[in-house]
């Protein structure tokens, strides 16, 4: 079995922060957030959380009906990210047409918006006459990823990775592992999710929300704060184009970072909470793959979403394995956790920090939680060289991934 | 509803949920080969117009006899003339 390199030559996202990577990058530069009081959410008897971080709809008519038919919000989320990774890295979708380029894009369910319009037209009668049969394509789970295949011609792998928060960055590491074995040659990979009050209602009846900031929006999710209570719903798509280094280099593609290493595993220990030894072990794996000494990791992009249990168990699983001084920082403060979409989304952040030598840092972060204290948290804009990244995500089921990045 | 009625409620179906220009609205336009619908769009339009007119259209066999909007319009228009507007949709 080969074991080639792998390198990310393209990127496109959405979420509530932009329409486009620049715009994203402006708007967590300007220290901006997305998070809003949702109206009418109060509607949804027993709702205690009314914020959340809305991305726009727009331009989605230069998609063609015929296309565009079938895609519900998130997957025109995913084919417009799609789009700006492959402008991105100059590749055209022609390039899809001969079994040798992936699509994975993961989420956490199919549409929120179509599920919830089939199950209100059918009930309470179950009446299927009213249903369109566009509406089951944008309900399926791989709704992101049938789209964005089907508008590209893509005839290579087709998957979705669902695996909810860790769902995105579950695709990347598919998509390594394919071309690292040789079995593709390039793969766009990624996330996508879009956002309802059933899906902060999911989690809000768990008392994993946010609800105490519902009058004062911008000051949620806190990440590792003290008075952080719980986590914001936000929305959009990342979608990053990985190849192999040889076809990079062949046509003298930019390279953002080359992925040195993945793992995922999970906890196997309780359907909604994460355990620091799992996480720590995690995040060993990956380094372990990738070859790279503990001392060498620059800075590391936390999962932390501001649960109350999560972030403790994150900063002390960092703690444990690399140690107080490797910065750390959650971008979820400036457009909630994006849940499918956020590993991807997130890395792409990331993978720009490496572009500018700054580390972008957790907002809404005033007073850290003594019991995530001990590492190394970024508060303020830090200027660094930032050769080596490590990303985490951990999702519903204990599920973690972790990839560490480098410069080439 | 006269006929005239049902033929613009016909045309406002393609304008809005197909997104047919204005202008390609005719009688005599093929509605697969001139307005670009297929197969699956056929699915969509029986319940668009089973919404629009709130009749019952799905398993009526003459739906497969349909090729331009005047054979779409004249189908309706007959359901009108048949009673089925009473029904629910």
């Amino acid at each position: 079995m080969e074991n080639r390199r792998v390198v990310i030559t393209g990127l496109g996202g959405i979420c509530g922060a932009g329409n486009n990577v620049a715009e994203i990058v402006d708007f967590v530069e300007a220290n901006k957030s997305a998070v809003k009081r949702m109206a009418g959410w109060e509607n949804y008897t027993g709702m205690r959380s009314y914020v959340g971080a809305p991305a726009k709809l727009i331009n989605e008519k230069n998609i063609p009906r015929q296309a565009r038919r079938s895609m519900g919000r998130m997957s025109i989320f995913a084919v417009q990210a799609a789009e700006e990774a492959l402008q991105n890295a100059g590749i055209l979708k022609s390039d899809f047409h001969h079994g040798r380029g992936a699509v994975i894009i993961g989420s956490t369910m199919g549409g929120a918006e179509s599920l919830n319009q089939v199950f209100e037209t059918m009930l309470p009668h179950h009446d299927l006459n009213k249903l369109t049969s566009m509406q089951f394509f944008q309900c399926v789970s791989h709704t992101a990823a049938l789209n964005v295949a089907q508008y590209f011609g893509a005839n290579g792998y087709v998957m979705a990775t669902s695996a909810a928060c860790a769902s995105g960055l579950q695709a990347l590491g598919e998509g390594y592992n394919l071309i690292r074995s040789g079995d593709q040659d390039f793969a766009l990979c990624g996330g996508a999710e879009e956002l309802h009050p059933t899906v902060t209602g999911s989690f809000d009846i768990l008392y994993a929300t946010s609800a105490k900031y519902n009058d004062n929006p911008c000051a949620t999710p806190r990440p590792f704060d003290r008075d952080r209570d719980g986590l914001v719903c936000g929305e959009g798509a990342g979608i990053l184009l990985l190849e192999s280094y040889e076809r990079a280099m062949a046509r003298n593609a930019k390279i953002y970072g080359e992925i040195l290493g993945y793992h995922t595993c999970a906890s196997g220990l309780h359907i909604s909470q994460s355990s620091k030894e799992s996480v720590a072990r995690c995040m060993g794996e990956a380094l372990r793959k990738s070859g790279v000494a503990k001392e060498k990791i620059d800075y590391v992009n936390a999962h932390a979403t501001a649960t109350l249990h999560g972030d403790i168990e994150e900063a002390q699983a960092i703690h444990d394995l690399l140690g107080a001084a490797v910065p750390v920082s959650s971008l979820k403060g400036y457009f909630g956790h994006t849940l499918g979409a956020s590993g991807a989304i997130e890395l792409i952040l990331t993978l720009m920090m490496m572009q500018k030598s700054t580390i972008y840092p957790t907002r809404n972060l005033e007073n850290v939680d003594e019991q995530c204290a001990g590492i190394n948290h970024v508060t303020q804009k830090t200027g660094k060289m930032l050769n080596t990244i490590l990303k985490n995500c951990f999702a519903f089921g204990g599920i973690n991934a972790s990839m560490v990045i480098a410069g080439v | 509803m006269t006929d005239d009625d049902i033929r613009r409620m016909v045309n406002e179906v393609f304008i809005e949920s197909f997104e047919i220009e204005p202008a390609k609205i005719k009688p005599e336009a093929n509605i697969f080969m001139d307005l670009g619908l297929d197969s699956l769009d056929v699915v969509d339009l029986v319940v668009a117009l089973q919404n629009k007119f709130n009749v019952k259209i799905r398993s009526d066999e003459r739906v497969r006899d349909i090729r331009t909007l005047a054979d779409l319009q004249n189908f309706i228009i007959a359901l009108r003339n048949e009673g089925a507007f009473t029904q629910n949709g």
